[in-house]
């Protein structure tokens, strides 16, 4: 149970740094490895179903291009998305940042007099923490997505943004579900479990006239929204309630419908491996007899506009949440997703949460990567994720670089040091003279370091280094090469 | 915050966040001329052209192209029969019969010579969702069916029926004809242009005949949360039944 009860904090602005926060995972064997079986299942599958679209490379490009297009013009698609839905009977509503949109919500909630709310799953909505401020208001909130469930029952927080509950195993969800549902004899056979998970909700389905969703897709031209689902929760949701609200960030839009015909190509391949979600529901507005008779949208900015401030990082704004980086990324395999100290992990939670916190918060996450580019690789709109790794790790710097610290600590004196140093031929050669002589001491016959004292124990910690050589390559140039060459002079003049 | 004061701050820092990266780029575009055109090109503010070098049009035959849509079908493990085009009433039949199931819901716009007899059918016209919960099936046509990722589309039109009346009962039958089929999700796209264009229209006209309600089914509903083993059959219907005629 201790992978659901330890209590990860997802708020960038409490969690701690990276670093902290991976330890108690990567001691915790069941997590990492309920994680790593469930990636090496999805990566298996996804792997297969993009090897054979013979035209992937190409739908990347073009999926790229058009969100690129869209950020470059996002106010105009934005206006026209408004426009174009609320003359199909759709209300839109701007919320500048997750305080606006909570309340925004709330007051739709309140208007419609709804002490409960069903909810699809949205990252939108963990994001801006909707459920437990509609909690205080004393309105409830069912997830009805069977991961979200799990976790909302387990009281547990969300690692993956596809998947949510992969960290937890089959034995934790019978756990949990009989506790919460009061089923004495409940097997762990998934299917036993996904069955009373249906049971569970049905009622709810039936009978709760509110839903909240997210969006995979705006479509600006029509003033439709896209959600893409496995369940059928999301096509209850959409369908049966009697008001509905949308929460989607704004770089959601695409400009075209038949831009879909991209993006519907590549999400669920890219997401779960499968060549299309078993639900993909497009509504426009209102539909009278079919559907919800009230419907909302809240479009939400919550630090997005800032990002498209710089090229290289508007590139983020193009993420359309398939999880492939996280599926991925070496780190995410070892750690999963709570040590990212947001509801965004993987690679990309590390280059979106602290651009959405302004890098106020969440400075240690760009560090969080070993740059391996395995996430620009499979990404299928083709962010550069380590570029931009690169360029918030230097904001990052220059960010601590202005603080008081920076004359005390111990990195950034080494840092300064090694400056001065390496700008004078002189005092490098002098420098490794000396770094020679004193290394001898730790130096073992084999040749490596395994243990330094002080600051230098930070490196031989969790690795080994290795001694310095007798010589450097000059003093060896000094001795052998420089002469051999001055011997052989004339075949060096006959060589040119 | 007010409500427009909202959308202008929004809109309005937008709007600085890309002007900034103008100048940025003005800079850049400087510097790239002294380089390559294609840097110069990286930098420019507006792709206009969308690269959809993409498989836009399917290759396959007909045969070809229904064979592969049973088939990725049947990989969703959705239970896929073929019949001619004056065999469809009986195929109807026997898949109902088949199902052991007695109370179907059928679209108001089905074909009456689909409501095969020996059942209970509930006509949807307004029907209550306690009704349709009640249902044991329900049995609609489609507007297209997409053989690369064995999808079918619902543009939930009079014989396709209200979203709901798909969504309730167990047990699905979709009834798809070959001409219906097109290989690539592109080509179904295009249909929905052509259908929606009838002679020169402005783009928002054309905006207007594009459908109103889509949805994609690819199999029957399904869960992978649990360990990612697979389970079929969650909210949606735990069966899907499709009959392709060879017209």
């Amino acid at each position: 149970m201790s992978a659901v009860s330890d209590h990860p904090i997802l708020d960038p602005a409490l969690a701690p740094p990276f670093p902290v926060a991976a330890l108690p995972v990567l001691r915790n064997v069941q997590l990492r490895k309920n994680v790593a079986h469930a990636i090496d299942v999805i990566q298996a599958k996804r792997a297969r179903l993009v090897a054979e679209k013979t035209d992937w490379q190409e739908l990347r490009t073009a999926a790229a291009a058009i969100k690129d297009e869209t950020l470059a013009n996002l106010p105009a698609y934005l206006e026209q998305f408004e426009e174009r839905c609320t003359t199909a009977g759709g209300q839109v509503h701007w919320a500048a940042d997750a305080a606006e949109a909570r309340r925004i919500v709330l007051e739709i909630l309140r208007e419609e007099k709804a002490d409960e709310v069903i909810k699809i799953k949205t990252m939108t909505s963990a994001e801006i923490q909707l459920n437990p401020f509609l909690e205080d208001a004393g309105i409830r909130a069912h997830e009805t997505d069977l991961a979200e469930i799990i976790l909302q029952l387990g009281q547990g927080e969300p690692s993956h943004i596809v998947v949510p509950a992969l960290h937890v195993n089959r034995s934790q969800v019978r756990e949990i579900f009989a506790r919460a549902m009061g089923i004495k004899d409940l097997s762990d056979d998934p299917k036993a479990l996904t069955a009373a998970a249906r049971n569970y909700l049905r009622k709810k389905f039936l009978t709760v006239p509110t839903a909240i969703s997210g969006a995979n897709f705006l479509v600006a031209e029509t003033g439709g929204v896209a959600v893409v689902e496995s369940e059928g929760n999301g096509r209850m949701c959409l369908t049966l309630p009697r008001t509905m609200i949308t929460l989607a960030g704004i770089e959601k839009i695409v400009p075209r419908f038949a831009d879909l015909e991209v993006m519907l190509q590549m999400l669920a391949r890219s997401a779960t491996g499968e060549r299309m979600s078993p639900y993909t529901s497009l509504w426009t507005g209102v539909t009278p007899g079919d559907g919800p008779e009230r419907f909302h949208v809240v479009l939400l900015d919550n630090g997005r506009s800032s990002i498209l401030a710089n090229k290289t990082e508007r590139q983020t704004l193009r993420c359309i949440r398939c999880a492939a980086c996280m599926n991925t990324c070496p780190v995410y395999r070892q750690t999963g997703g709570h040590a990212y100290g947001s509801v965004y992990p993987g690679p990309i939670g590390a280059i979106l949460t602290p651009q959405l916190q302004e890098l106020k918060h969440a400075q240690s996450l760009p560090f969080a990567s070993s740059l391996c580019g395995a996430c620009y690789e499979v990404c299928p709109v083709k962010i550069n994720i380590p570029e931009i790794l690169i360029d918030l790790r230097a904001k990052v710097t220059d960010q601590e670089r202005r603080t008081a610290g920076k004359f005390t600590d111990p990195m950034y004196l080494g840092l300064r040091v090694a400056n001065l140093i390496f700008s004078r031929a002189w005092m490098f050669h002098c420098a490794q003279r000396m770094a020679r002589i004193g290394l001898r001491v730790f130096t073992r016959r084999d040749g490596w370091i395994h243990a330094l004292p002080s600051v230098g124990a930070k490196w031989t910690q969790t690795r080994d280094l290795r001694g310095l050589p007798k010589q450097t390559f000059h003093e060896w140039w000094e001795k052998t090469g420089n002469k051999r060459t001055r011997e052989s002079g004339i075949e060096e003049v006959e060589a040119r | 915050m007010s409500a427009s004061a909202s959308r202008e701050s929004v809109l309005k820092r937008i709007r600085a966040s890309l002007a900034g990266s103008s100048a940025a780029r003005a800079r850049f575009a400087e510097s790239a001329r002294r380089n390559s055109a294609a840097e110069l090109r990286a930098g420019t503010e507006v792709l206009l052209e969308i690269p959809r070098d993409y498989a836009r049009k399917g290759e396959m035959t007909l045969a070809e192209r229904c064979a592969r849509f049973v088939e990725r079908l049947r990989e969703y493990d959705a239970e896929v029969v073929e019949c001619a085009p004056d065999g469809l009433a009986a195929a109807i039949a026997a898949q109902l019969k088949a199902s052991g199931r007695r109370t179907f819901v059928a679209p108001s716009g089905l074909p009456a010579e689909w409501l095969a007899s020996g059942f209970e059918w509930m006509i949807d016209g307004n029907l209550e969702v306690r009704d349709v919960e009640r249902a044991d099936g329900v049995v609609t046509a489609c507007f297209c069916g997409v053989a690369e990722s064995g999808t079918i589309v619902l543009h939930h039109g009079p014989a396709e029926g209200r979203r709901v009346i798909s969504l309730l009962p167990d047990w699905h039958l979709c009834v798809v004809r070959a001409g219906q089929v097109v290989e690539t999700l592109p080509e179904y796209f295009d249909r929905c242009q052509m259908s929606g264009i009838r002679g020169q229209k402005n783009r928002e006209q054309q905006a207007d005949e594009l459908p109103r309600l889509v949805t994609w089914i690819a199999g029957p509903s399904a869960t992978a949360d649990i360990e990612m083993t697979r389970i079929k059959g969650v909210h949606g219907p735990r069966f899907l039944n499709v009959i392709l005629v060879q017209d």
